[in-house]
């Protein structure tokens, strides 16, 4: 399970905080980006973000996070900075083809934007076990059925995936080809896909049974296994995020 | 009495079971087509089948989930896209419901519309979050050219969705469809509204 999740076990004062309020500070931190349309402001959001991060200890885990998401801010670099409907000025020149002001400044903002987006779920998934988001969750009220669905995901994918492994080897055993043209490979999906679909379809068949008898429709008030962590200054880090806020939708109006 | 079936909110346990099944469908969709090196994404074949099997709603819960998870698990970017998935399962549960996957000629329909619809979802959330473009090599390329045309950002931005959905759907509502048509009785009778049995 712990594969599956980008969790890192540390501990710092990011990790000790109440992950709603986290929740909370990936929500504005996202929004107040794309509100404000000032570089400078958005480069600040996203220092704060970064120092975070690091006071998280987990700076450099968001590195390759971000490098997933690298392909998009090429193509926005690359695609606005040269095609940019507003574009006037030259900024430079390479060979043949001209760089534009507009465009760039535009795609810079946006790679801001982008980076602090990644890097604001980074606060909180990097820092937040998923049981512990999902137990705070459940104590705000979201039904026990959904906190199952959302838990169970993240522990029968690794299953799938070792199921799959296997049923590559069987097929590849019977001759199946795996490599090759494009119609080649395309061709083995459906027998690579298949087998895996039908069997955690007919498993779900047996889950739920379980799931019945162990009364997961029964009704009533639930209790929790665990005792509620108590995170310290929920509160003020709330209140303080969201004159942040406030501030930011009252400066973009005025300005 | 029928449509008052599809919108039903009272879900049994099998589909609440479905929905990580489906999630899981869905990341292996994504992860055989990079194995197999394939051009496409085919990362909503669990969406579209557990909107065939338990109807829109829970189709669009998987949307949902899926990209949480798979936010949560690989790329934050995918956050974004929530909305468009969540829209792909109710379009296939409501087609699903009125017969559209019935035989093959109509299952390519339905994909072509899904593939549709979802281009039409996207293209407001590039603009808003990207300016139009998607990270898919192909359909930038395009955008960039539209650009370069001085034609307009969102019909340029909606081309460069259209150039990689469409295709992408198809594909995945056939292949989601063959995979449907190849279950047993006792599984697609579990998520059954309609009949008279007496479910879990």
């Amino acid at each position: 399970m712990n594969n599956m999740t980008l969790y890192v076990n540390r501990d710092s004062p990011v990790h000790r905080v109440d992950p709603l309020t986290k929740l909370l500070f990936v929500f504005i931190s996202i929004t107040s980006t794309y509100i404000s349309a000032n570089h400078l402001a958005v480069f600040g959001i996203l220092l704060f973000t970064f120092i975070i991060l690091m006071t998280g200890n987990v700076f450099k885990s968001i590195l390759p996070v971000i490098g997933v998401s690298f392909l998009l801010i090429a193509s926005i670099i690359i695609v606005q900075g040269f095609f940019h409907p507003d574009r006037a000025t030259v900024l430079f020149e390479i060979g043949p083809i001209a760089i534009y002001k507009e465009g760039f400044s535009i795609a810079l903002l946006i790679t801001l934007r982008v980076v602090n987006m990644v890097a604001a779920f980074g606060v909180l998934i990097l820092t937040t076990k998923p049981d512990d988001l999902v137990e705070a969750l459940l104590q705000k009220g979201l039904s026990p059925k959904f906190g199952y669905v959302l838990l169970s995901v993240l522990q029968i994918i690794p299953q799938m995936v070792a199921l799959t492994g296997k049923i590559t080897d069987a097929q590849r055993a019977r001759g199946m080809e795996t490599e090759g043209g494009i119609w080649m490979r395309f061709k083995s999906f459906l027998p690579l896909l298949g087998p895996v679909v039908l069997n955690s379809l007919t498993e779900t068949r047996e889950r739920s049974i379980a799931l019945e008898i162990r009364g997961f429709n029964a009704k009533g008030n639930r209790t929790f296994l665990y005792e509620r962590e108590t995170y310290r200054y929920s509160m003020p880090l709330r209140i303080a995020l969201i004159i942040f806020f406030l501030a930011v939708i009252v400066w973009r109006v005025m300005s | 009495m029928k449509k008052k079936r599809m919108w039903s909110l009272q879900f049994s346990t099998a589909a609440f079971v479905l929905i990580p099944a489906a999630v899981g469908i869905n990341f292996l969709g994504k992860l055989f087509a990079d194995v197999l090196k394939l051009p496409l994404w085919i990362d909503a074949i669990g969406t579209v089948l557990a909107s065939m099997l338990a109807g829109p709603l829970v189709g669009a819960i998987v949307g949902v989930i899926n990209n949480i998870v798979y936010g949560f698990t690989t790329s934050p970017v995918s956050f974004v896209y929530a909305i468009t998935q969540a829209v792909i399962g109710l379009v296939v549960g409501i087609m699903a419901y009125k017969g559209w996957i019935s035989n093959v000629g109509k299952a390519v329909v339905l994909g072509l519309v899904v593939g549709f619809i979802a281009a039409i979802v996207s293209t407001p959330l590039n603009i808003m979050f990207w300016e139009g473009t998607t990270g898919n090599v192909w359909g930038d390329a395009l955008f960039a050219t539209m650009l370069a045309k001085d034609m307009p950002l969102w019909l340029a931005s909606f081309a460069d969705s259209i150039v990689v959905d469409v295709p992408d759907k198809v594909v995945t509502v056939l292949l989601s469809f063959l995979i449907f048509k190849g279950l047993p009785k006792n599984v697609k009778l579990m998520y059954d509204n309609q009949g008279e049995i007496e479910r879990l």
